[in-house]
């Protein structure tokens, strides 16, 4: 019987574990595609209110851009990063209710928003923007290069 | 040196708490498989999206894995294969922590609000004990409590 060698038994527990878990993917109401999709990169930046919801990544240019017009930021980093250094003026609370409540009292849930964390290869930025999404915020731009691109090219920060 | 009563003892007790800590590793996460794939992409260890893939299917291996190890089925199989997810987890871990990514863990729970950790250096070191466990399975000499197969 295969099952009485370790080989055989690595390959049943892999093969039944993957089938279920792919049967149990497809009958899920919430299941998820097999592969992941990127942020789509946003072509070109309208400042205004978007006129259907969306949830893009930015450049460092386009990011500055908005900067430079007034866009609210949202640092996704964990407090004491933040207080290292941040974009300037850019909004960062530890309690997501509490952020929501911020931006919402502040501009709405359809004004522009851009999201940063460390760099590109952070994720905290996009989960912030997904969960965002979640309560309604409809105008999310994930600026990918994050801290580490602004910080190097020198554009406002502070402390 | 242990002798084989107290190393057949020690070897089920690795057994059941390893079986229980990957079952309940796989809980949140079989609950959240979409939280639980971005916590892996953010790893950035995987190509072409393959991370919701492993978020599938990493559970589900956790939690049968999990459970034959407490029931006792297919000992070797289920500790080998536990073994491997450690290694792999530990190298992640590793990764992450040494090229100073500031992500969540994913170890237990998938969203550090639901009470997550970061990635940081004590999972690493509970994951090499989670590790010598499954390698103390193997080990366990004499073949005794087990359902699966009879020697």
């Amino acid at each position: 019987m295969i099952t009485q060698l370790p080989i055989g038994q690595i390959i049943v527990i892999t093969i039944t574990s993957t089938l279920l878990s792919l049967i149990l993917n497809v009958v899920r109401p919430d299941g998820i595609p097999l592969l992941a999709k990127e942020l789509a990169v946003a072509e070109e930046i309208e400042y205004d209110a978007a006129t259907e919801p969306r949830l893009l990544a930015i450049t460092l240019e386009q990011a500055l851009d908005l900067y430079q017009k007034g866009t609210v930021f949202v640092d996704a980093r964990e407090p004491e990063y933040y207080q290292e250094g941040h974009i300037r003026g850019a909004f960062n609370f530890p309690f997501f209710l509490e952020l929501v409540f911020k931006l919402d009292s502040l501009q709405g849930k359809d004004a522009p928003l851009v999201i940063y964390c460390s760099g590109d290869e952070c994720g905290s930025s996009e989960d912030l923007a997904y969960e965002l999404q979640g309560e309604g915020f409809s105008n999310l731009l994930v600026f990918k290069g994050g801290w580490t691109a602004w910080n190097s090219s020198g554009h406002p920060m502070e402390p | 040196m242990i002798n084989f009563p107290q190393r057949s003892v020690i070897a089920l007790l690795c057994r059941v708490i390893l079986g229980v800590v990957l079952v309940y590793a796989s809980i949140d996460k079989i609950v959240h498989p979409a939280e639980f794939s971005k916590a892996i992409g953010n790893y950035n260890v995987l190509p072409f999206g393959l991370e919701n893939l492993l978020g599938i299917v990493l559970p589900i291996l956790e939690l049968l894995v999990g459970t034959c190890l407490v029931l006792g089925v297919m000992l070797d199989g289920s500790a080998i294969i536990a073994a491997g997810m450690m290694v792999v987890f530990i190298i992640a871990l590793s990764q992450a922590l040494f090229r100073g990514i500031d992500i969540n863990c994913g170890c237990f729970k998938v969203t550090v609000e639901n009470g997550g950790h970061q990635v940081g250096i004590r999972r690493i070191i509970e994951d090499c004990i989670y590790l010598g466990m499954a390698l103390m399975v193997l080990s366990r000499g004499e073949r005794k409590w087990e359902l699966y197969p009879k020697s």
